[in-house]
């Protein structure tokens, strides 16, 4: 009697749980003609009618097949992506940062596209080094999406007030422009260019500026390039440029805080970083701000910028990989790409670039070591570790570039 | 009043204001138009507070359909587990049995894993039987993490209460189940509360398994939902994560309330005052 | 003995197995396969290439002993350990401390503060680390603000993040602050269980505060503490999410390293499932032995049914 109602109620738990997992677990199955994106947050955010018109479009093209659009941030798409590899059900097509793109191609994560290069709007005038990081071994797993360069966001007014009329043309003289604009806003915490400390885009665009670089391959093992004389120039530029102009913490990141949040407090003058940062100033100062491209050490010419982007490549687990290069084609297209040009863009290929602030500082660029590791690294923060400790001087310009040249060509030549 | 009460009371107060803080704070923030939000001076209060961050945070995609989510992965977690938990728990407390001591080991051990370590392979697994992007596979992963502490903490309450009152009413010739419902679930009631709000709360809360499992936008969890304000590398907009925060933890307090009520929280405890 | 006597009334049948089977097989199905798994890796060369590929190489324990010779390993170790006793000691005192104080203060506060704990406990973690970072940003923090109107020095552009000593420190605050409502809560309610009549009894015999507390309320307080001390140690020793999103993937570095970020960075940044594998198990390893007291006290307290 007693047992009977303990194995009664025990009989209820199961039931209940077996009636959850039935009502809550209907699982999809795989439809035959569906196709999964995986879209960073930035389409969400920034070009969502973009990918529905897209979407559109493709689904009238291929009758009977629905796109489902499935949005990541960058902080973990990585993880989820390698769960997918692992055990399956991930997506079809996914969207790569461009410096994430060689691990995985190294690795054989993605379908190979050469064969269907040519049916790619524009293949033929893709931008040199976005293309470049969809390339491994002579074969093309990356088609590339956008790209977008880094430029100076500036407070005309201040500019103005400060006497300066003309814009530099150097990083010379955009430092005693800096000086300027400190003597007349002597507030607190004011930078005349809010630079985050540990902005390794923005740090190495000297070492690029004075014919350093990061690392380089001599006859198949990666060398370190840091710790060369031109490299040491262009680090110790970064710093005195950095103690004269910014008064940003020295050992954070170029999201914490978020510079265009200095500069809507007003405690900056002009910042660093994506033409995007634009959307964001704040109320107050969106008729003042304007933007130009950051100037480089000899006169007239532009400084190196980072050329940011991304890929759009198909994982070799997917089953749809004919409808997926589809997709990616529809989403490439000369007019999918002046829609996102539109949106303060860098499009995808030469012949479609424009004269913008942010595409002419395009023209002088450049792009990380394409090695298997080279993610590690930028993972690893050897690069923002070692910017760290040049500007609160805990070790000397040659002693840090030294280590994390070493460093680094550990991490590349890793196996 | 006597002095000694108002001191007390006093320091009371004092661990409230500071422990809120940032509680208070992230409701302010969310009430704030932005140009107040990224001020040099804070604004305590704001004065001409505004809903447009709530209303924004409301509207985004998905809102309504992963409050429900969270909602249907939580109230079934926390019910089933607690069922369960309660069995074993009596199990540990009031029975010796062989391959006890080895029970007590699975669970704690459980707990011990890492969870960073188990991502991949509880993908896997839950791939294999297709339950990657469902609602089930969250519940029963969830499970596996709430179990072993309800079982540990219910045993804990269940040590507290004093085995002769269960011996005196089989003495007066309850049986065993009405010993079980007349004795211990009521005695247990501080216990149970305590136990299932802190598993109601780690569910509501979890963040890195339910992102991992659920790909599609209308099955995710309101944390994940939530994540898709900060990790853009776009504009993080502060007044509209404040607000959806503020949103999220609704739930949470509304539940607290319900069961606070039921129980009566106060009362046991307002006769121990010394 | 009571226990015999117990024993005997509630009957020496397959009762306590019915009662811990729902238990054992639930974790049992969803946990037994990934364990193996997990066991599996960490004695292979498992990269990105073999996951793609679902099939490892076997290596015998050359993770286990890269990682043993791993330096960093050792001095994350010794760091997370630290770590654990100061947050495991902080919560546990202070959360003590509130829990007696609820006890203490008129009905209105009470609900009052247990009200605000509720609160704090609510606040998703993701969510806290992100109010907390605000609070504490190096520009215009809420924090630097307070502290320099107090005139507790000048704190204007203090920067909370520039040290691993000062990055931990925050770390700390924000899971001690995260942890108080639960650790607090749950011994109130076993504050609830202290018999009255047995202390009003004690103070008719002339006990003072302390001795009441001593003799009374902490041995019925005693199982209650021993699972939460267990729990924070077992929590505390492998919080990843407050020390990965605080201190920020961009500041993460083998010198502030914890163990569950050295797991986090070996096993998948760097794409080495079988070396983050064996890191799980040793860490598996290490938190059992650092809480085998505990374990073993539990034990037998619980023998005593």
């Amino acid at each position: 009697m007693k047992r009977r109602s303990i194995a009664a109620l025990l009989l209820v738990t199961v039931v209940a749980a077996a009636v959850a997992a039935t009502t809550s677990g209907a699982t999809k199955k795989a439809n035959a003609s569906s196709i999964t994106v995986w879209l960073q947050t930035d389409a969400q955010s920034g070009w969502a009618d973009l990918v529905a018109s897209v979407n559109q479009k493709f689904q009238s093209d291929h009758p009977g097949t629905t796109v489902n659009i499935q949005y990541q941030g960058w902080g973990d798409h990585l993880q989820k992506f390698d769960a997918t590899l692992a055990g399956g059900g991930g997506p079809d097509v996914i969207e790569m940062g461009n410096t994430e793109m060689t691990k995985y191609m190294a690795a054989g994560a993605f379908a190979d596209l050469s064969s269907s290069k040519s049916g790619f709007d524009n293949s033929g005038s893709w931008l040199k080094g976005l293309a470049a990081s969809g390339v491994y071994k002579g074969k093309t797993y990356g088609v590339p999406y956008y790209a977008g360069s880094r430029v100076v966001t500036y407070r005309s007014d201040l500019f103005k007030k400060a006497g300066i009329s003309k814009l530099p043309t150097s990083t010379a003289a955009y430092t005693a422009d800096a000086k300027k604009l400190m003597a007349k806003n002597g507030k607190k915490g004011f930078s005349p260019i809010y630079i985050a400390g540990t902005d390794w885009y923005f740090g190495m665009s000297f070492v690029f500026d004075y014919g350093g670089g990061i690392a380089t391959q001599v006859s198949g093992k990666w060398k370190g390039l840091l710790a060369s004389p031109k490299s040491i120039a262009g680090l110790t530029a970064y710093k005195n440029f950095f103690a004269a102009t910014s008064r940003a913490s020295k050992t954070t990141d170029e999201t914490h805080p978020n510079p265009y949040d200095v500069y809507a407090q007003g405690q900056a003058a002009s910042m660093i970083g994506p033409s995007w940062f634009s959307c964001c100033v704040g109320a107050k100062y969106k008729g003042s701000t304007a933007q130009f491209v950051m100037p480089g050490h000899v006169a007239g010419t532009s400084m190196p910028g980072f050329l940011g982007g991304s890929d759009l490549a198909v994982p070799i687990t997917s089953s749809q990989k004919a409808l997926a290069t589809d997709w990616i084609k529809d989403f490439t297209s000369t007019s999918s790409e002046k829609t996102l040009q539109a949106k303060g863009n860098i499009p995808n290929a030469t012949n479609l670039l424009g004269s913008t602030v942010n595409e002419r500082a395009a023209s002088r660029s450049w792009f990380v070591p394409t090695a298997k590791h080279w993610v590690d690294v930028e993972n690893g923060n050897i690069l923002r570790n070692m910017l760290a400790q040049i500007l609160t001087g805990k070790l000397s310009v040659k002693q840090a570039a030294q280590s994390a040249s070493d460093n680094i060509a550990s991490v590349l030549n890793q196996p | 009043m006597k002095p000694r009460q108002l001191g007390w009371d006093a320091l009371g107060i004092a661990v409230f204001v500071v422990m809120v803080f940032p509680v208070f704070w992230m409701i302010s923030t969310a009430f704030k138009p932005n140009d107040l939000i990224v001020s040099l001076t804070p604004t305590w209060i704001p004065l001409h507070p505004t809903f447009d961050h709530f209303t924004d945070a409301i509207h985004r995609p998905y809102f309504w359909t992963d409050v429900k989510n969270s909602l249907i992965i939580v109230c079934v977690t926390v019910a089933l587990s607690i069922a369960l938990a309660f069995l074993a728990a009596i199990a540990l407390a009031r029975f010796g049995f062989a391959g006890r001591k080895l029970f007590v080991v699975l669970v704690i051990g459980i707990q011990m894993l890492p969870q960073a370590g188990l991502i991949i392979p509880l993908y896997v697994v839950l791939a294999r039987y297709h339950q990657v992007n469902t609602l089930t596979g969250v519940i029963v992963t969830y499970m596996t993490f709430v179990l072993p502490f309800s079982v540990w903490t219910l045993r804990g309450f269940l040590l507290g209460i004093p085995k002769e009152l269960e011996e005196a009413a089989m003495v007066d010739g309850s049986t065993r189940v009405g010993v079980f419902l007349k004795i211990l679930l009521p005695l247990m009631g501080p216990g149970l509360v305590a136990t299932s709000v802190f598993a109601f709360i780690t569910t509501w809360n979890e963040y890195i398994f339910a992102r991992i499992l659920l790909n599609d936008q209308s099955k995710q969890t309101v944390t994940v939902w939530l994540s898709y304000f900060y990790s853009t590398n776009r504009h993080t907009d502060w007044g509209a994560l404040m607000a959806a925060s503020t949103l999220t933890a609704v739930p949470v307090v509304v539940f607290f309330l319900l069961v606070q009520r039921r129980i009566a929280f106060g009362l046991t405890s307002g006769a121990v005052r010394g | 003995m009571t226990s015999r006597r117990h024993r005997r009334l509630w009957g020496r049948t397959a009762v306590p197995y019915a009662l811990i089977a729902p238990v054992v097989v639930t974790i049992a199905l969803i946990l037994g396969y990934p364990l193996y798994f997990l066991v599996r890796l960490s004695l292979q060369q498992y990269g990105l290439f073999e996951l793609i590929r679902h099939k490892g190489v076997g290596v015998g324990l050359a993770n286990y002993r890269s990682v043993l010779h791993d330096q960093i390993f050792w001095h994350t170790l010794l760091r997370t350990i630290v770590f654990t006793a100061a947050n495991v000691a902080l919560t546990m005192v202070v959360g003590l401390l509130i829990a007696l104080l609820l006890v203490q203060v008129s009905r209105p506060v009470r609900v009052l503060l247990s009200s605000g704990l509720v609160l704090v406990w609510s606040m998703p973690v993701v969510v806290a680390v992100q109010v907390w970072y605000w609070m504490t940003n190096f520009e215009n923090g809420v924090v630097n603000y307070v502290l320099t109107h107090l005139h507790l020095g000048s704190f204007e552009q203090h920067d909370w993040y520039a040290s691993t000593f000062s990055q931990l420190s925050m770390v700390t605050l924000l899971i001690v602050w995260g942890a108080l409502p639960f650790v607090a809560i749950t011994l109130y309610a076993g504050l609830a269980q202290v018999p009255r009549d047995l202390l009003e009894a004690a103070s008719v015999d002339g006990a003072g505060a302390w001795m009441k507390f001593r003799d009374i309320t902490l041995p019925i307080l005693r199982p209650i503490l021993l699972i939460l001390t267990s729990l924070s140690i077992i929590w505390d020793f492998g919080v990843f999410t407050q020390p990965y999103l605080l201190i920020g993937q961009s500041k993460v570095t083998p010198g502030n390293f914890l163990m569950s970020i050295y797991l986090f960075e070996e096993g998948y940044f760097k794409s080495d499932y079988g070396r983050g594998a064996a890191i799980s198990l040793l860490m598996l390893a290490i938190v059992g032995v650092l809480s085998i007291v505990y374990v073993r006290r539990m034990v037998r307290i619980g023998v005593e049914t």
